[in-house]
């Protein structure tokens, strides 16, 4: 027998009394203002919130960091090129789209599609994620009923930036991944 | 149900002497309990803003007990999906058959240098060390596992490796192994020096390990939450991805997912969420992704009925962190790859003879079970845990005297009315500080009573009121 089947027979052999698959649809925190509860969630994470419009975004991400070293964004309209993702190791600032924000936690969702450069999003110093204040939902509940996340090769939830607490529970912002995480919260 | 227990040949931990050297230092004692205390605080804050918490727990529990109970189901559903996805399912019984699939893995890839986020399972395995032995160059990238890394040193916390650290060893640590200047202690700094060697590890690596947090049945996917950013940057930019997960790992599906990712940061560290929360569905192009479902015991576990909750567990800490045995022990007293109360009741059903002193590690307070987001009764399962240690004969012998002549004397009124004449006699004739020691380890840190004149019943006798309560 394969280990496969050695498992899964051990499995059904040890299989536990029948338990009903629970209903978590009623599960939903009070929805209150979300963009405000979204931007105090980014803070307590160490992410930055800006508040803007649409139409100022370039002029936004300029002001944010200024001819300040290689910038990659996932919203150009160039390309970067087929490139191995150790390339982007040098990048100072990533910019990307984020598809919805999560008001209890700060979090942001961004599948492949939207990063385009996976690695950069983690080799990056200083990340930027641009939102829709239209597009946040209340809680992780609500996140997984509007996002499919088995859509894509890859997703992820980013809250705040890199950090760490490994040493002496000393929180220590920007580990391995981005020192800053700024979001433009942007009306259309 | 002892019919199914392994009992194995190998040296029992001996948790009240591991407790007892690592009290030598009370400063360190102190230094220690209280910042796993802090944790414990920064948990209770979270919770505290989430008001349908306890349904929250409620609900986390239900769903992993009804995955535990049609596991063979969500692991063939998961399995298919995997595939279908276009990763590679590979089924490892043992510690020895898992880290042979990676080992087999790095070779056909000629892998040279592996980076590995955090897992308790390939911890469990001893995979770092396997993997060594036959030439791979395997490097932690959680900051606190790569400190225990350089230091040789298992981790003594599931979530916080090296929080039996200091600062100042860390930096000597440091020093040696990535000549930071001698004397540098500060966290920021440190952390500093650490992304700098690990960045060029991450950019050298040709695979990448991590740990399974969930894996998703329906659509087939793993999740990997971590603050740090490793696992991710091993995983965008090695060409083959590993992750190895336990057969507990499941959750039926993404609803049910949303539930574990909102209580698992805020027990085990306060936060809300975790910074980084990734989904992996299918290798990018140009990648492999390798998925290993492994056994290791987690089967024997799921067919003791008061055991199989124990399963539930998703590896926060919050037991660990609130626990008084823990806080004041130390996670390398348990001598087990997962300390603390959730190891407790783990351990031995691996070796009962190893870990019969674990289920003693407890006050059995109960503050675990309060903590726990899935609701495990941690403090009923120590208990049970001790009675079948009691009963296979691996108590600790002066435990079981004590214990047995307890029973003996408090089930009968003539030798507990005369025993505790004795007793008030002995007390008042020897010296304190002699009784301190007769008293066993209890006394080493107290005074005992002062020993009444008389016992309550004779008290009673003389002072009842003649008819009825005045």
């Amino acid at each position: 027998m394969s280990s496969r089947d050695v498992i899964l027979a051990a499995v059904r052999a040890a299989r536990p009394p029948a338990v009903a698959r629970p209903d978590v649809s009623m599960l939903r925190g009070a929805t209150v203002d979300l963009a405000a509860n979204f931007t105090a969630a980014c803070v307590v994470a160490a992410a930055e919130v800006v508040t803007s419009v649409r139409a100022d975004l370039d002029s936004l991400i300029a002001a944010a960091y200024a001819a300040n070293g290689r910038q990659v964004s996932a919203m150009s309209t160039t390309s970067e090129g087929v490139t191995r993702p150790h390339s982007f190791s040098d990048t100072d600032v990533f910019v990307c789209e984020a598809v919805i924000g999560v008001a209890e936690n700060g979090a942001v969702w961004l599948p492949l599609s939207r990063l385009r450069y996976r690695a950069a999003l983690f080799l990056a110093t200083n990340v930027i994620v641009v939102l829709d204040r239209a597009r946040i939902v209340n809680d992780m509940h609500e996140a997984y009923r509007v996002v499919n996340v088995a859509e894509e090769e890859f997703g992820v939830f980013v809250s705040g930036p890199s950090k760490t607490a490994d040493i002496e529970q000393a929180l220590v912002i920007g580990a391995h991944g981005a020192k800053s995480l700024t979001i433009l919260l942007l009306d259309e | 149900m002892s019919r199914t227990l392994t009992v194995l040949d190998s040296a029992p931990v001996d948790h009240a002497a591991n407790a007892a050297a690592f009290n030598e230092n009370e400063a360190r004692v102190d230094w220690h309990n209280e910042s796993l205390g802090l944790m414990r605080a920064k948990r209770d804050r979270a919770v505290e803003q989430v008001p349908e918490w306890e349904a929250l727990r409620a609900v986390a529990s239900s769903i992993k007990e009804h995955t535990l109970s049609h596991l063979d189901e969500y692991l063939t559903m998961f399995e298919a999906a995997a595939i279908a996805n276009g990763a590679k399912v590979h089924w490892a019984r043992d510690a020895e058959e898992h880290n042979r699939i990676v080992h087999h893995i790095l070779v056909e890839g000629r892998v040279q240098y592996l980076v590995k986020s955090k897992s308790m399972l390939t911890e469990e395995c001893h995979l770092n060390a396997y993997l060594e032995e036959r030439g791979i160059d395997v490097v932690d990238t959680d900051l606190g596992e790569r400190i225990v890394q350089l230091r040789k040193e298992p981790p003594s916390h599931i979530v916080m490796p090296a929080s039996h650290l200091t600062k100042e060893e860390i930096g000597e640590t440091f020093a040696e192994h990535l000549g930071t200047a001698v004397g540098l202690s500060d966290p920021t700094e440190l952390t500093a020096a650490a992304r700098i060697h690990l960045r060029e590890r991450f950019l050298r690596a040709h695979a990448a390990m991590t740990g399974v947090n969930f894996a998703i049945a329906e659509t087939g996917g793993v999740v990997v939450c971590t603050n740090e950013g490793n696992a991710d940057l091993g995983m965008a930019l090695a060409p083959i991805h590993i992750a190895s997960m336990g057969i507990e790992k499941l959750v039926p599906g993404p609803a049910e997912l949303a539930v574990f990712l909102r209580v698992l940061a805020r027990s085990a560290t306060g936060q809300r969420v975790t910074v980084y929360t990734s989904h992996v569905h299918r290798p990018e192009v140009g990648q492999a992704l390798h998925i290993i479902i492994v056994d290791n015991g987690r089967t024997e576990q799921l067919g003791r009925p008061d055991f199989w909750r124990s399963l539930k567990c998703i590896r926060c800490g919050a037991c660990m962190n609130t626990c008084p045995v823990y806080r004041r022990s130390g996670g390398y007293s348990y001598g087990a790859t997962v300390p603390g109360p959730i190891g407790s009741i783990l351990s031995p059903g691996i070796d009962l003879r190893k870990y019969a002193a674990l289920p003693f590690a407890s006050t059995l307070c109960g503050s675990c079970t309060a903590v726990c987001p899935v609701k495990i009764d941690l403090d009923a399962q120590l208990y049970r845990w001790r009675q079948i240690v009691v009963d296979a004969g691996l108590a600790d012998g002066f435990k079981t005297v004590a214990a047995n002549v307890g029973a003996r004397v408090l089930s009968n009124r003539r030798w507990l009315h005369g025993g505790g004449a004795i007793i008030r006699i002995i007390m008042k004739l020897i010296p304190m500080n002699v009784m301190r020691r007769l008293s066993g380890s209890w006394g080493k840190t107290r005074d005992l009573p002062v020993p009444p004149g008389e016992s309550f019943s004779s008290w009673y006798r003389a002072n009842r009121p003649a008819k009825g309560p005045p």
